[in-house]
């Protein structure tokens, strides 16, 4: 096939043509993990589409026959009524960007797809227009994730990334697993190692009997990952076990995005952990410790500007009551009393009184609140909201898209974790992780502590070694 | 699609929805908001306080905020205009443009402000002068796809028309070097968007 590639671990391919999140997906099946079935339409048709303004004309075929091929292995059919093949059909770039492509979910479950199967003609020809035309909603999904690599957004972040646009994206077409199938499916993204402190344990959320767009939407409430082990041991032990699996491949920390149904695990995605600050260095230093890298090549891993990061004074979240956590949207920890009005912020902070704003999401009106506050929490926003752009701009740590946070209409009142908030309610929030604490826990100031204090250690050992060798040459 | 009538901005309208979109602000910054002269403000803001509908808050600097009265008449006031102008269909449109342009304007403030190292998001230091300027050259293009809306806008209610000029005023100055006119003053690009995005919710009666 020139144009479409199964997910195999038999493939050998660039990131140029595959695109990366396939090349996870690749990755993943080497290591005898569990992926979804399906293909990959190559970066290269993207390039073609967007060039003619249309899909290469001897992709139809090979689309039609791996379509068939992938209801065959899965023994269903799309646009069936009865056991429906439903897909996934997401964009995968050579260079990652995040959140600017176009992905569509559950292809194959709407009514439009469900009345289009008709019975299959005698003659060869029309057997082929009929499966065409069958698929053709399939079509149009690759090509509307195509389309999207030209949005102005899209083209915006690659001028800013240094991401050439001729690239194009891959599409992957991949049979839907389902999170919400029953009590014993869920989804959820995890960090072989927690991302905040580089601490070698298993980090991150969980969504039990949901799919995994409702764990990125924020559109439900989700649950630290360690609650997997309790609930389901044998997914949470086969999920520790392919964590070390990929780790060892890429010498690094890693991130995955998986679902189980029903009592089965698979995923989604892979790709290197990217810690950041002291969370950069501590896995630096464990990784030569644990006998992974070498001295000099964790040097090389952390860049000083994550170096200077290390230093940004994080909450102790081994102590702290943890009532909520949200996204981290400006570094630093900030301790006060909550206010929910710009109006009441002003009030308490003219009384000398350290405030943490807590609203919805917000709007022009509340700039004076943040003026005066401390920190800043909101329940919606990503990192890239109006609320975070603000709090950067004033340098306020600030922790946006909190879930626990409700706000009531009726009365104008505040819960986090189903604890209401009042101004008598003492919060510290940190702006690097996104924890939102009970009262005032303990401050790390320097966070990486004894680990920052070797990586230092290490890198003054070796810059004295290179003078040395260049003052002998 | 018909082009609403058009009517000039009354002022004691553009003074309380400069108060309700900007929320509680001085007297420089509403001059700015609402591009009045001074002796015509001052007449506003005089009556509008004997009316109960403005409030001073002594704070520092000194401000003026709606009180919940001036809420209620800036919402009569605000519906009448969009209903006597017959602009509502047209401002709909203008908005649905608007908000494919929200996301990018986010994006590129928090490019602005943040840089990814290593897949990672830091502070941007602004020591790099060629990546600020790449930055600055995608809100150049962001903005003359804004002014199109803009200018729409103001065909329909011709206050829009100041936030062009506001914007164009935050874009030359941050790119002639004074970089906090980009996210970081109350003149700044993304204030005045803030504003902009306000000021439709608020014309249209929706909320967030």
């Amino acid at each position: 096939m020139r144009w479409i590639r199964a997910i195999s671990s038999q493939v050998e391919e660039t990131a140029e043509n595959l695109g990366g999140k396939a090349l996870g997906l690749v990755l993943l099946r080497r290591l005898g993990l569990r992926v979804p079935d399906g293909f990959v339409v190559t970066a290269e048709a993207c390039r073609v589409f967007l060039r003619e303004g249309r899909l290469p004309e001897s992709l139809h075929d090979e689309f039609t026959t791996a379509v068939a091929d992938l209801e065959h292995r899965t023994g269903r059919v799309f646009g069936a009524r009865e056991r429906p093949l439903a897909v996934s059909v997401r964009s995968g770039a050579p260079v990652s960007m995040p959140g600017m492509l176009t992905t569509i979910l559950d292809l194959g479950l709407t009514p439009e797809a469900t009345e289009t199967p008709e019975p299959v003609p005698a003659e060869t020809h029309d057997r082929a227009s009929a499966a065409r035309s069958r698929l053709r909603p399939l079509e149009r999904a690759v090509e509307a994730v195509f389309a999207s690599w030209d949005a102005p957004r899209a083209r915006t972040y690659r001028a800013l990334n240094d991401i050439s646009d001729g690239l194009g994206t891959a599409v992957i077409v991949q049979a839907m697993v389902f999170g919400n199938k029953d009590e014993h499916s869920g989804s959820g993204v995890a960090f072989s190692r927690d991302p905040n402190t580089g601490e070698n344990a298993p980090f991150g959320e969980v969504l039990f009997e949901h799919q995994g767009t409702d764990v990125v939407s924020g559109g439900a409430t989700t649950r630290p990952l360690r609650e997997l082990a309790g609930r389901e041991p044998a997914v949470w032990a086969e999920l520790c076990d392919a964590l070390r699996r990929i780790e060892r491949h890429y010498r690094d920390a890693c991130y995955v995005e998986f679902t189980y149904e029903a009592g089965e695990l698979w995923f989604l995605q892979v790709r290197p952990g990217r810690f950041g600050g002291a969370a950069a260095v501590r896995l630096a230093v464990e990784l030569v410790d644990e006998g992974v890298i070498e001295q000099r090549e964790a040097l090389l891993r952390v860049s000083p500007r994550h170096l200077r990061h290390a230093r940004t004074p994080r909450l102790d979240s081994a102590e702290a009551e943890i009532l909520a956590r949200g996204i981290g949207a400006c570094p630093g920890v900030a301790s006060g009393r909550v206010a929910t009005s710009p109006d009441e912020a002003a009030r308490m902070a003219a009384a000398g009184v350290p405030v943490i704003l807590v609203r919805p999401e917000t709007s022009p009106d509340d700039m004076r609140g943040f003026a005066v506050a401390a920190g800043i929490v909101t329940a919606r926003g990503g990192p890239a909201s109006h609320a975070a752009v603000v709090a950067r701009s004033m340098g306020r740590p600030a922790v946006v898209g909190v879930g626990g946070l409700v706000f009531d209409a009726a009365n104008g009142s505040a819960t986090i974790a189903d604890r209401l908030l009042t101004p008598d309610t003492l919060l510290t929030i940190d702006g690097t992780s996104g924890d939102v604490a009970a009262g005032s826990p303990r401050i790390l100031l320097t966070p990486a502590g004894t680990h920052l204090h070797r990586f230092l250690a290490w890198s003054e050992e070796i810059s004295s070694d290179g003078s040395t060798q260049g003052e002998g040459g | 699609m018909n082009r609403p009538r058009t009517g000039q901005p009354d002022p004691r309208l553009l003074v309380l929805h400069a108060l309700r979109c900007a929320g509680a602000c001085g007297l420089a910054r509403i001059r700015a908001v609402t591009g009045l002269d001074e002796s015509r403000l001052d007449f506003v803001l005089i009556d509008h306080t004997v009316d109960g509908l403005l409030a001073r808050v002594f704070d520092d600097p000194p401000c003026w905020r709606l009180t919940d009265a001036g809420r209620a008449e800036h919402a009569r006031l605000i519906a009448d205009e969009l209903m006597t102008a017959g602009a509502r269909a047209f401002v709909e449109e203008s908005f649905d443009r608007f908000l494919v342009l929200n996301p990018e304007l986010l994006d590129l403030c928090t490019a602005w402000q943040l840089r990814s190292v290593d897949g990672v998001m830091v502070a941007n230091d602004h020591d790099d002068a060629a990546y600020d300027a790449r930055v600055l050259d995608r809100f150049a293009d962001l903005d003359r796809r804004a002014a199109a809306v803009c200018a729409e806008l103001s065909a329909a209610l011709p206050r829009f028309g100041r936030y062009r000029v506001r914007l164009a005023e935050a874009l030359g100055l941050a790119s002639s070097g004074a970089l906090e006119y980009v996210t970081d003053s109350t003149a700044s690009y993304h204030t005045v968007w803030a504003e902009w995005h306000e000021d439709l919710l608020v014309t249209l009666g929706k909320s967030r």
